[in-house]
């Protein structure tokens, strides 16, 4: 298995434990009072760069700890080569999640016009980068192994 | 997916070489082994830059190493 095939892996994974580990902290937070979720617009904003924030640092922790990993593991340095198919497969995967990102705001939009309440349009938004994100990493994973 | 109709040697041309390895291939042209895999297996077309840069690798002309199969739509 290639490097950009495990990493991808990683992707899902993480992205998976990430956003499903901060959304179960939002719900039992709002559960339990501390944010009022579902009228104060303000906290959905700074939730979003809490987020942003715990992604970041999520995502340069488990990165460290794959690629020491991997080493230990293969016992040798792989590099991850940019090179022009890597760079293809990767423009199809982005390609992908932006279809995926579109279709799903699309939908809420309609939800939106057909009475959805606002606080909706951010639940959605969370959702809809989780599925891109695993649509992204699951199409590279596809056109590695199938090609392109 | 859409179906290559590119057929290449570089299976042959490697071992004419004397049994150069994918990975020494990969580091003379400047792309991964996995690039030169997909190649070889017909499933990744080269870009024209990449072709060219393969078959001076190997020192011969371009449609020795490449040849168009041609259209079966």
């Amino acid at each position: 298995m290639s490097i950009q095939e495990k990493e991808s892996i990683v992707n899902i994974f993480s992205s998976i434990l990430i956003t499903g580990g901060f959304s179960w902290y939002v719900y039992n937070s709002h559960q339990q009072g501390v944010y009022d979720l579902t009228t104060d617009i303000k906290q959905w904003g700074i939730l979003f760069l809490a987020f942003m924030l715990v992604q970041i640092v999520a995502r340069i922790v488990i990165y460290i700890l794959f690629y020491i990993g991997n080493t230990i593991v293969t016992r040798r340095e792989e590099k991850n080569i940019n090179d022009e198919r890597n760079r293809l497969i990767k423009l199809l995967g982005i390609r992908n999640a932006h279809y995926t990102f579109s279709g799903i705001m699309m939908i809420t939009v309609i939800l939106l016009a057909i009475g959805m309440p606002v606080y909706g349009i951010f639940i959605a938004w969370v959702f809809s980068s989780l599925l891109s994100e695993l649509i992204e990493n699951g199409s590279v994973l596809y056109f590695n192994r199938k090609g392109v | 997916m859409k179906k290559i109709n590119i057929d290449n040697n570089v299976r042959k041309l490697r071992f004419m070489a004397g049994e150069l390895t994918q990975q020494e291939l990969a580091d003379k042209v400047g792309v991964s082994r996995q690039t030169i895999v997909a190649i070889e297996k017909n499933k990744y077309n080269p870009s024209l830059e990449l072709a060219f840069r393969i078959a001076e690798v190997f020192e011969t002309p371009l449609e020795e190493v490449f040849s168009y199969k041609g259209n079966s739509i």
